[in-house]
């Protein structure tokens, strides 16, 4: 199972709507790699609202996925985590600080464009 | 009579399994959203740890009733190398597979009751309840 | 009930009740501001419980019509001191004892057996008091948990993207995770940019409430919100510091208002004075 990457400009916008298994997350992480390599693309939001549950794997390729665009030149900017994902994330230990986060894809967007522009 | 529903874990797609499995339990048993994430959760990271480290085993949800009190507990079951120094590994951060290291540490906090057992060259089983509130 | 003490009781009943209230007297109830009661009340409910407990000498049990009970369960209502009751019908029973001795129609052995009789007799309203007391207890405290648990912090919508969540009294980890459920479920609703948590209201901010707000601050940064932590006083400062408490990851003030406008400030939003 792939998950699409759609470009808007010079931004990719990835929506995740399926649940995520290992090799679907490890597989995402690849291609929208690879997607940053080939459109150049500045930013990058990846919306969560749908995603009723983060274990620690892959918060960790959230993570790993964050660090590594911005490697490339791409900022990250995750939207629309739920608050029963938050908490379990909390519970975990894990509070993502280094990760830039925006209520909803509109504000997502809106973070990224003041960061990259101004 | 309670009664266990169980998943085998051979590979990482029966991880999913598993948490869709608890989720569903949860839901039934009527579990507020928080708490069923809290559950999914904690089952994702057990079942994980058996393809981890354990190559196979099993996880198996089991609703409880104890004096009017209700809940779902979560065994996890494998026949694996073991642990070897258990406080070690409920320690937040340690990590031998690269991990994030939040695994067990995290279950604990997650769930309500927790307890492992674990012999060197034998196995392990993980005990982990959440009571309904 | 053997007629015996029926008779020997009701012969004896002036002795009995003057003996009675001489050894009532000497339970102080002073130190109980919760009843307050005029010497007379006093005096009219123990003349009171006398004449119940004579009515129903002559029962074999005591619940027969339950007005005994009735007169308890009042009682209890209008907090009279538990103790005040059981020291009550103990001294009902050493008085009763007395009495049965002194009377010269029964012989000692007699009166040990009719003492027996009295005893089972007695132990059943003594648990009952006992019991329901703890009873009211347990009511009081659990009605005053939930009433504890629905002081739990609302999140008020201030400004457009702005909101405030007052924390009020102590936070417990049961307190602690239903705040957190408040305060990520209203930025969702709210669709809050900024949240202030404001503790001027939390008298003590140890290792355990920070511990407790980081997890909400942190929890409110992954939604994508920023939680500005407001209200703290000079004495917080100090003990959080003391602490080694790391708070650095967030923006904190002194007051809401201060805050306020550094909220406006993220949310680019100002207020601004009417020209007349």
């Amino acid at each position: 199972m792939r998950i699409p990457i759609l470009k808007l400009h010079e931004y990719l916008l990835i929506t995740i709507q399926v649940e995520l298994d290992d090799q679907t997350a490890l597989q995402f992480q690849e291609d929208l790699l690879s997607k940053i390599h080939d459109t150049g693309a500045k930013g990058v939001v990846i919306d969560l609202t749908s995603v009723d549950m983060i274990d620690s794997f892959i918060a960790k390729v959230l993570g790993d996925v964050v660090r590594m665009s911005k490697l490339m030149g791409a900022q990250v900017v995750l939207t629309g985590i739920q608050p029963a994902v938050a908490i379990t994330l909390i519970d975990l230990g894990i509070s993502m600080r280094e990760v830039p986060t925006a209520l909803d894809l509109e504000q997502g967007l809106d973070k990224l464009r003041l960061e990259l522009e101004g | 009579m309670d009664i266990q529903s169980c998943v085998e874990v051979r590979n990482e797609w029966d991880i999913v399994s598993a948490r869709q499995l608890g989720r569903n339990m949860a839901k039934e048993l009527g579990f507020g959203n928080v708490d069923q994430a809290r559950i999914t959760t904690a089952i994702s990271e057990l079942a994980r740890n058996i393809y981890l480290y354990a190559g196979n085993g099993k996880i198996c949800i089991q609703p409880i009733d104890q004096l009017g009190k209700k809940g779902l507990k979560i065994i996890a079951l494998d026949s694996g190398p073991g642990i070897r120094d258990i406080r070690r590994v409920m320690e937040d951060g340690y990590t031998t597979s690269g991990g994030l290291g939040a695994g067990l540490p995290g279950v604990k906090r997650l769930m309500d009751e927790f307890s492992i057992e674990s012999t060197v060259d034998v196995g392990t089983e993980i005990n982990a309840t959440k009571w309904l509130r | 009930m053997d007629s015996l003490i029926v008779n020997v009781l009701t012969k004896n009943q002036d002795v009995l009740l003057k003996k009675w209230l001489i050894e009532l007297e000497k339970t102080d109830i002073t130190g109980h501001v919760k009843f307050a009661a005029t010497p007379n009340m006093l005096r009219d409910t123990n003349e009171e419980f006398f004449r119940l407990l004579l009515k129903h000498i002559s029962y074999n049990d005591i619940s027969q019509d339950g007005s005994i009970e009735r007169f308890f369960d009042q009682l209890l209502q209008t907090g009279l001191p538990v103790n005040y009751m059981t020291q009550g019908l103990q001294g009902m029973r050493r008085v009763i004892l007395d009495v049965l001795l002194d009377d010269g129609s029964i012989d000692k052995e007699k009166a040990i057996e009719l003492y027996n009789d009295i005893d089972r007799w007695l132990d059943p309203i003594l648990n009952r008091v006992v019991e329901n007391s703890a009873q009211i207890w347990e009511k009081t405290i659990s009605i005053q948990k939930s009433a504890l648990l629905e002081l739990t912090a609302p999140l008020i919508p201030v400004f457009q993207q702005v909101s405030v969540m007052p924390l009020i009294g102590t936070i417990d980890t049961e307190r602690a995770k239903l705040i957190m459920e408040n305060l990520l479920d209203g930025v969702i609703k709210y669709r809050s940019e900024v949240v202030l948590i404001d503790i001027t209201g939390v008298p003590v901010v140890d290792t355990m409430v920070a511990h407790h707000i980081i997890q909400a601050a942190d929890a409110v940064r992954l939604l994508g919100s920023t939680c500005i932590l407001v209200g703290i006083r000079p004495e917080i400062a100090q003990t959080i510091v003391s602490l080694g408490i790391d708070l650095t990851a967030f923006p904190t003030k002194s007051t809401l208002q201060k805050g306020m406008e550094r909220a406006l400030e993220i949310t680019s939003q100002e207020i601004v004075r009417k020209e007349d």
